[in-house]
This record gives C-alpha cells, sequence and structure tokens, in this order.
C-alpha cells in the first residue's frame, strides 16, 4: 500500500519536475548556508565554512542527482528520452521512416484483415446462441464413410431416443420467395424442426419463437415464420407490432411470431439467413409430396444436437452410434451399413465453413509469409541504417553511454516503428475488411453473408502480438551489432565506412540473405496460389453463365405426372423460337444448388460389387437440351433425343459420365453396357464428361443421367433453364409472358440467373481466392522492394570505392559489369541458399492433409509436388532480372559522377 | 550494490523517524547534525545522503514537511512525524532490538561447547 502510494508520488514526479526540483535547489541552499553560518561562528572564514560544508553534504550536483532518482522512475524518464530521441530520428530519415512504416502497415494490416475473416469462420462459428461450446453437427455415415445430412424419420427416432443431449434440431437452408407474384423477393432461409431455437439456446428479441405445441410432425400444421432482425429492421422499420402480422412465402400466409436477436443469424457460419420456418410447412410451401417427409431416402437435413453437461463428445458419439446401427439393420431396405457421427459445428463439411477451412489454413500461412518478410525487411532496413549510424553510435560510446543503453535505443526505435505501422494498419483494417466486398459477386450473394469485420477483441490481441513479434524481430538484430560495436575500431577508422573487409561481408551477407528470404517468399506464394487453383478448380465443368433458371412448382397448380411433362415440351418449344434463346433445357436437379442431390441404387452388368460396397450413385433426370446447354461435353456416345420417350417402343437409356466408366467399366466399352436401376435395366449411350455435382472441392464423383421423359415422376423437383446471348435476366420478361399464355395460374416468381443461384457455393472460394491472390502479391512486392532496397544501398556503399577505380583509369562500362557481376554473384548465392529452404520447407508443409470432408476428401496443403518448377525457375528468373536492375541503376550513377566528386563526398 | 544502501537506507530511516520522535519538527541540516552527535561522532555520514531518505520516507507517507525559518532566521523545510510514521517506528524498532539481539548472542564468545 505504501510502495505504492510512492509510485504514484514518483510517476506524478515524472511531471511538472521544474517546480519541485527548483524546491529542493531552495531547501539545499538552505542547508548548506545553516552550515556555513556553524562554520562561521566557529571561527572559520566564510570560504572556508562554505567549503567545508559542501564536503559534508558530498557535493551538490551529487546530493541533486540522488534526490532526482529518488523522486522520479529514473528507467521510466530514460524511456521517454528514448522516445523523444527516436522520434526525432525517425522524422529526420523521412524515406526511411515512411518505407519502414508503410512496410509493416501493409503487412499488419493485411494479417489482421485475413484474421478478421479467419476468425469470423473458424474461432465464431455461431453468433447470438447460449453455450455456443456444447452444440455439435449430427452427421449421417455412408458405407463409405462420407458424411450426408440425415432424414427427417432418422431425425425423429435420433430425437425420441438418445439420452445423452439436451436436444437435437434439424435444418435445410432454403431460398423462398416473398411477397406477391410479380415483385417477388429471394430471401434465404431455413426450414427448421420446432424444437431448433430451443435447442441453440436463441431468445427472441420481440414476440417468441417457437412453441413445443409447434415441435410436432403434422405435416402443414404450422403457417407460423421467425423474422432476423436484419429483416425485420429493413422491411418493417423495427415496428414492434410486425409481430402477428403475416408474411407471403412461396404464396402462401404465413404469421411472423417474432423477431430473431441481432447477433442470430442462422446455423451456419459466415451466411445470414433472415427466415425460419417450421419444416413440416415445407409440403405447403414448395407443393412436396407429404411422403417424402417420411422416407429415409431423402437425406437433406443437417443436424446440430446440444450435449448434455458432464456429457463428453465421445460418450456422446457412442450413444449416438449404437442406435444409428441399429436403426440401420431395422431399416435394411434404405439404411444399410449407414452410421452417423458427431464432429465441433466448424467440423461440418455443409456451408460455407465447409469449404473454406482449407483455404483458410493457406491463408493464414501466406499472411505469416508476409509478415516474415515485413520483419526481414524492416530489420534490413535498419540493420542498414546502424552502420550508417556507427559513427555516431561510435561517439556516444565514447562519451560513456553503456551498451544496455545504446541496444535499448535502437530497440525503443523498432518499437516506434512498429507501434505507427501497427496504428496505420489497425486504422486500415476495417477499410481492408470493407473492400472484401467489392471482391464479391454482385447480386443478392453480398446480403446473404454476414461477417463482422469489425476488428473485435481476438483480432486486436492477435496484431498486438505481431507487433510484439515484429518489433523484436526487427530490433533484434540491429540492436546484437551495436552491442558488439568496438569503440577503438569506430573511433580509429575515423568515419572511413565502405573500406573494411569485414562490414563488406556483412553486407553482402544481407544481400544474400534478402535474397533467399525472396526466393522462400515468391515460390511459396506460388505453390501456394498453385495448389489453390487445383482445390479450388472454380472450374466447375459446366457453363453456369448467360442461364437463367427458374423453380416451377406446379404441383401447386392441380397438375398431374403427364400434364407436367407437357407442360415442360410447350414451354420449350414457346421458349426456342424466342429472339436472344440459345439453348433450352430442364431438370430435376440443380447443379451445385442447396437442394440434396438423388441417388439410385444401381446394378451393373459384368460388375461384381464388394460386400459392403455403395452402390448408390447421385444422378440426374434431364430433357434432351440439358447437357448441350450446359456445355457438357459428350466424350462418347450420343446425347438424349427426343425419341428416347416412355413409349414401349424406345428403350430406357442413360449417360453416365467419366468417373462412372472409370469405376465400374475399366478397360471395358460402356456403350451399351446394362444397369439396373428404379425396378428396370437401362442400356448407356453415351459418356459424359465430369463436372461437379454437389461441392467445387469435391473429387471426380461417379454420375448418371437418365431422360426426363422416363423417368420423371411428380416428386422430382422441375429446375427450367434458358441460355441467352446476353444478360440472362433480360429474358425473364418473355418467361413470365410464355408461361402466362400456356397457363394463367403458373406464375414465374423465383427467376434467377444460374450463376447466381450456385453463387452460394462459388462465393466463399472467390472471396478466398482473391485474398490469396491479393496477399501473393504483396508478399511477392514486399520481397521485391526489400531485395532492392538492399542491394541498390550495397552499391551505394561502394560510391567511393568505384571513384578510386575510375580515378585510375577504369572505364564506365567496365566498372557497371564488374558491379553488377558481383551483385549477380551474390543473389546466386542467395538464390542457392534460398532453394534449399524454400525446397525443405514445401515439403514439410504437404506432408499435411487440411480436410476431414468426405465429399472434398484427400486434398492436401501443398496440393502434388512440392517441386513445381514453373514456380522455381518464374522465381528465379524475376529475382535475378530484380538483382541485377538493383545494381545496375545505382552503379550506372556513381559510374557516370566525376571520380574527384565521388571521392570528395565523404 | 543495492542490497547495501537498502540496509542503510532502512537504519538512516529508524534514525530520522526515532529522532524526529524525540525533538519535534526539525530541518534537514539539523537531523543531520543530531544524528551525528546521537552516534557519538562514531558515524560518519554523508549529509547529501539524507535527502533521498527523507524523499522516500515522505513518499511513503511516515513523514510530512513545510517551509519554516530556522532559529537563525533561515528559510528551510522542516520535517515531522506523521501518525503512520510513529507506528511505523515503533515496529521497527522493536524488530530492530530483536535482530541486534539475535546477532549480539552469535557474536558474544561463548564459554561452553
Amino acid at each position: 500500500m505504501r510502495q505504492l502510494r510512492a509510485l504514484a508520488l514518483r510517476l506524478r514526479g515524472l511531471f511538472g519536475s521544474r517546480l519541485s526540483g527548483d524546491d529542493f535547489a531552495a531547501e539545499l541552499e538552505g542547508h548548506v548556508a545553516l552550515d556555513t553560518d556553524d562554520g562561521i561562528r566557529a571561527g572559520l572564514t566564510p570560504q572556508e565554512a562554505r567549503r567545508q560544508a559542501l564536503i559534508r553534504l558530498g557535493g551538490a550536483e551529487q546530493t541533486r542527482q540522488a534526490w532526482r532518482e529518488r523522486r522520479t522512475l529514473p528507467w521510466l524518464e530514460s524511456l521517454i528520452q528514448d522516445v523523444r530521441f527516436g522520434l526525432r530520428m525517425l522524422l529526420r530519415n523521412r524515406a526511411f521512416t515512411i518505407v519502414a512504416v508503410l512496410t509493416l502497415a501493409i503487412g499488419i494490416g493485411v494479417s489482421a484483415t485475413a484474421f478478421t475473416w479467419i476468425n469470423a469462420v473458424l474461432l465464431q462459428p455461431l453468433g447470438g446462441v447460449a453455450g455456443p461450446e456444447r452444440l455439435v453437427t449430427l452427421e449421417s455415415v455412408t458405407p463409405n464413410d462420407g458424411l450426408v445430412p440425415n432424414s427427417y424419420p432418422d431425425y425423429v427416432d435420433f430425437r425420441d431416443h438418445l439420452k445423452l443431449f439436451d436436444g437435437i434440431a434439424v435444418t435445410k437452408p432454403y431460398a423462398f420467395s416473398i411477397g406477391n407474384q410479380d415483385h417477388a423477393e429471394r430471401v434465404w432461409g431455413e426450414l427448421v424442426s420446432g424444437n431448433f431455437f430451443a435447442v441453440l439456446g436463441v431468445a427472441p428479441e420481440q414476440g417468441r419463437m417457437f412453441l413445443p405445441a409447434e415441435y410436432g410432425d403434422t405435416p402443414g400444421a404450422f403457417p407460423v415464420a421467425v423474422i432476423s432482425d436484419r429483416y425485420w429492421r429493413s422491411h418493417y422499420a423495427a415496428n414492434p407490432a410486425v409481430v402477428g402480422h403475416t408474411i407471403r412465402v412461396n404464396q402462401h400466409e404465413l404469421t411472423i411470431v417474432g423477431v430473431a436477436p441481432p447477433a442470430f443469424h442462422g446455423s451456419m457460419p459466415v451466411t445470414a439467413f433472415d427466415l425460419w420456418i417450421p419444416y413440416m410447412q415445407q409440403p405447403v410451401l414448395n407443393g412436396v409430396g407429404v411422403w417424402l417427409l417420411r422416407d429415409r431416402h431423402n437425406r437433406n437435413m443437417l443436424g446440430i444436437a446440444r450435449l448434455k453437461q458432464s456429457v463428453t463428445a465421445d460418450q456422446a458419439r457412442q450413444e449416438l452410434k449404437a442406435l444409428a446401427d441399429r436403426m440401420a439393420i431395422l431399416n435394411a431396405d434404405v439404411s444399410e451399413g449407414m452410421s452417423a457421427t458427431l464432429m465441433p459445428l466448424w467440423k461440418s463439411p455443409h456451408g460455407p465453413q465447409g469449404l473454406l477451412i482449407g483455404p483458410l489454413r493457406i491463408l493464414m500461412g501466406v499472411c505469416i509469409l508476409v509478415l516474415l518478410i515485413v520483419c526481414a525487411n524492416v530489420a534490413n532496413l535498419q540493420l542498414a541504417r546502424a552502420t550508417v549510424r556507427e559513427k555516431e553510435f561510435g561517439a556516444r560510446l565514447a562519451l560513456g553511454a553503456g551498451r544496455m543503453r545504446l541496444a535499448r535505443q535502437v530497440l525503443t526505435e523498432s518499437l516506434l516503428l512498429t507501434l505507427a505501422g501497427a496504428a496505420l494498419g489497425i486504422a486500415a483494417t476495417p477499410w481492408m475488411s470493407h473492400a472484401l466486398r467489392y471482391l464479391m459477386p454482385p447480386g443478392p450473394m453480398q446480403q446473404l453473408v454476414a461477417m463482422d469485420t469489425s476488428p473485435n477483441l481476438t483480432v486486436l490481441a492477435f496484431t498486438v502480438g505481431l507487433c510484439v513479434f515484429a518489433a523484436l524481430a526487427a530490433g533484434l538484430a540491429p540492436a546484437l551489432q551495436v552491442g558488439r560495436l568496438s569503440l577503438n575500431a569506430r573511433m580509429n577508422e575515423g568515419g572511413r565506412s565502405g573500406s573494411a573487409g569485414r562490414r563488406n561481408r556483412l553486407r553482402s551477407v544481407l544481400v544474400i540473405s534478402e535474397v533467399a528470404l525472396a526466393l522462400v517468399a515468391i515460390v511459396g506464394a506460388g505453390l501456394f496460389a498453385r495448389s489453390f487453383q487445383t482445390t479450388m478448380r472454380i472450374d466447375p465443368g459446366f457453363d453456369p453463365d448467360h442461364v437463367l433458371l427458374n423453380q416451377f412448382f406446379l404441383n401447386t397448380s392441380g397438375y398431374n405426372l403427364e400434364q407436367r411433362k407437357e407442360f415442360c415440351r410447350r414451354l420449350a418449344e414457346r421458349m426456342q423460337t424466342s429472339p436472344g434463346v440459345t439453348n433450352v433445357a430442364y431438370s430435376d436437379g440443380v447443379p451445385l444448388g442447396f437442394e440434396p442431390s438423388w441417388w439410385e441404387e444401381l446394378k451393373i452388368e459384368g460388375y461384381a460389387p464388394q460386400p459392403n460396397e455403395n452402390m448408390n450413385i447421385f444422378r440426374n433426370v434431364i430433357s434432351p437440351g440439358y447437357l448441350p446447354l450446359m456445355h457438357i461435353p459428350l466424350v462418347e456416345g450420343r446425347n438424349f433425343t427426343e425419341q428416347d420417350n416412355e413409349a414401349d417402343t424406345s428403350p430406357a437409356v442413360m449417360i453416365v459420365n467419366e468417373a462412372f466408366v472409370r469405376r465400374f467399366f475399366p478397360g471395358r466399352d460402356p456403350i451399351g453396357a446394362k444397369v439396373h436401376g428404379w425396378g428396370s435395366w437401362f442400356r448407356i449411350v453415351g459418356v459424359a464428361k465430369d463436372s461437379k455435382y454437389h461441392y467445387l472441392s469435391e473429387p471426380a464423383t461417379p454420375y448418371f443421367y437418365v431422360p426426363f421423359r422416363q423417368i420423371y415422376r411428380t416428386d422430382m423437383s422441375l429446375a427450367f433453364y434458358v441460355r441467352t446471348q446476353g444478360d440472362p435476366d433480360s429474358i425473364l420478361s418473355t418467361l413470365r409472358a410464355e408461361t402466362r399464355a400456356i397457363d394463367p395460374n403458373v406464375t414465374v416468381f423465383d427467376a434467377a440467373p444460374l450463376k447466381e443461384f450456385i453463387g452460394a457455393s462459388l462465393y466463399p472460394q472467390k472471396v478466398a481466392a482473391s485474398l490469396m491472390a491479393v496477399l501473393g502479391g504483396i508478399a511477392v512486392l514486399l520481397a521485391a522492394v526489400g531485395l532492392y532496397s538492399m542491394m541498390a544501398y550495397w552499391v551505394a556503399q561502394r560510391t567511393q570505392e568505384i571513384g578510386v577505380r575510375m580515378a585510375l583509369g577504369a572505364q564506365p562500362a567496365h566498372v557497371l559489369r564488374m558491379v553488377v557481376g558481383q551483385g549477380l554473384r551474390l543473389t546466386a548465392a542467395g538464390l542457392a541458399a534460398g532453394a534449399l529452404m524454400a525446397f525443405a520447407l514445401s515439403r514439410a508443409v504437404s506432408a499435411v492433409s487440411f480436410t476431414n470432408s468426405a465429399m472434398g476428401g484427400g486434398a492436401r496443403l501443398l496440393g502434388g509436388s512440392a517441386f513445381d518448377p514453373v514456380v522455381y525457375i518464374g522465381a528465379v528468373v524475376f529475382l535475378c532480372v530484380l538483382a541485377a536492375l538493383a545494381a545496375y541503376l545505382p552503379a550506372r550513377r556513381a559510374a557516370s559522377i566525376d571520380p574527384m566528386q565521388a571521392l570528395r563526398a565523404e | 550494490m543495492a542490497e547495501k544502501t537498502d540496509v542503510w537506507q532502512g537504519t538512516l530511516a529508524l534514525m530520522v523517524l526515532r529522532t524526529l520522535e524525540s525533538l519535534g519538527p526539525l530541518h534537514g541540516y539539523g537531523l543531520a547534525r543530531r544524528i551525528e552527535q546521537t552516534s557519538g561522532d562514531l558515524l560518519q555520514l554523508n549529509y547529501g545522503t539524507l535527502y533521498p531518505a527523507l524523499l522516500k520516507l515522505e513518499q511513503e507517507g511516515f513523514i510530512r514537511s513545510r517551509w519554516g525559518v530556522s532559529e537563525n532566521n533561515r528559510k528551510a523545510k522542516f520535517y515531522e512525524l506523521t501518525k503512520a510514521g510513529q507506528r511505523r517506528l515503533k515496529k521497527a524498532a522493536s524488530e530492530w532490538e530483536q535482530t541486534t539481539m539475535i546477532l549480539s548472542r552469535f557474536l558474544t564468545p561463548v564459554e561452553e561447547a
């Protein structure tokens, strides 16, 4: 307590120092006067008395010094001095300061931006829920260990029989149309089990969430909805009276019962949903058959479970697995070999984060690389400057400054630089995060994604950590060098810097290390970028541009099967002849859509499946125009035609993809082979090129197509595609008019460009890819700046030597060749060291696999080989050119000036 | 080095507190002279070292100071004991007595082995 009080007083002593300093001077003056008076009284002369008084005191200045040290905190005072001096030095070397601060700001700002993004996806998976740490994802497991969502009947069994959970909910993301037919708005929401909010622990902001009475399994019994805070504010002006209002969803009226809190955006990270509706409304809203809700084949519900307190994930997983294994035996017709498991929310393979985890880890690696380069650049700048300042340091050492004190001064300066850079970087972070939005595809996806881009505490802590790291890294080398300074050598050389061989060597080492680092950076960025390309496979294998997609719900218009087929045929005919339309097609499933894909259990002639082999193969039901419209080429055989129809005379046919052929027809010709499904035999007539069906990151998946007219059934969806020459939206009015001409009761209210529709699955990767490109570019740029400045500095330091050579008769061209040649030799040494480092590093990194998702399985952090000759050769050539340029430009300047001037410059 | 000063400062602080207790308010010079006299001129006190010690005691709240006029009309700063200072003195004195007693037992020659 006493010590605290003393500390506070001493801290206060730092300020207003002059006043109490004067105060003490007066006290000391009084002391000496009193002592002198005594001396005079004892018979001494006034001068002698004063001299003795001062001796007894032990010196006035020494006393003042001792008193000052006690009054304030000396280390703090010298720190303030260091800071003041450092600021003065930094202001004097403006060019150095600006380069260093900007470099640091870019490094820190970019890393903080990337970390904000990583943080939003990985570290804060769900906002607005209670106890998120006890929430887990519940996944069904296929016989070959793939992860798939759950069917509703399976969910009901899980919910009713598992004991170790505080609740299990299911949800299915869905795009709804809100409002009237002609100005319907697409809003993303979730179809959820009634207990969804109870399991997640979300309290209403207005009204109520779903009641236990609404948890039931009765189809169509719960015409209610909860809206998001965002939707409430944008569409209802945050009016509390919204509770009880009706909202028109997919042409059906629902009652808004509540508003979710602002922090809650739904059950998927990074994705913001605006509407939650009980799953039991699905038959009404989407016109699907009620029996679908009872079908265990229909696995499209994402499961979220809450573990009971004191139950571990392992115990719960065991209980779940035991039940799922029993269910697989009881429902052997549909679930043979199936199981189920739990995993952390962020590991769920569904939704954006499943696609993002791998890329984000790569991003993090690149961030660290960028930061390392930043630190090395700043350290090199500092080290170079410390060489210039050797004279100053020498003088200060000679005047009695301690080595520690000098080292501390250098460290303080680096810290100042870092803090300035960090402040600038943090200030730029919100702006840079905002700039992320410009990387996003236009359209409604911008609203779909919720990201908290304001830097939060975690991000700040991360950045501050980076700062300390950067300060230590950038300051350590110069500080060590100062500590090693030999006083005699400094003073004796008379400041003739540049002539000592030892320091020339040091500078050579600096250039070599910078080259090596630049090579590691460029090779790293290049390898990451290339593996990113292969991982991402942004090319989905079909062409979604210029295609308008509309999903019809003909069930709600009372169509039977024949009428639906007839409707499709007539609409296709009419659209085909419309101006601007190049292709028309229709199908059951939409590739890369939110809707789940369907599979059929096949038997293949001439192929003997292993016991327990999963013969459920994904499929689509398509019109003859589908493959040409999608620009999916046939590699063999023929496409479907209108003659592949339901007539008894036309045999059932099928088109398979290349992966299908590779798996079931190795070394055999698939054309003409027979395949059994839907209770009859099909003949393979064509082979289509592989494309992406569910996720961009999935490996090549066996897949097949069957003709719309032969297989289409009422429970299937109906997606209608129109390919145009120009903007797909321009054809929307034609599609509306033609639809109305066929049947005024059928309306087009859900049409959107296909690219936009599948954008949901493409978008996170696009952002990550853009960020990756920006970061890689920055890494290369920074490395180039560092190499250039080091090389240019190395040459500039030799101006004198060049002057001497010129004075002795060397030709400018000769000197140039010599300097550039030496620069390139240094570069070659650096490249050799860097190549070794890069190779070792990339081999270590490439051993790491980054994804657990069965859908995108097998992807490694660095796809393929760590030795990609294109990347290495490109980096080496780039650095050689850069180094030659960096040596040539200052050397030319040095060689072009008058030798005498060069010599006198010192 | 620092430890040695601390011990010295510790004992010096005790002397200051004790002197102020018995004589009442005193200025720095008076304190120094009095401490020298009390020690029977055995203590070679550098008067200058007194001031940091006084400052420390003041910062810790054991003494307080105010400007006044000395007996021969010189302007001087007078120090006096606070309540906390009195308590501190009592405690420190008994601790010090105990320490010296223990030490003297070690230092006096012992007859029986």
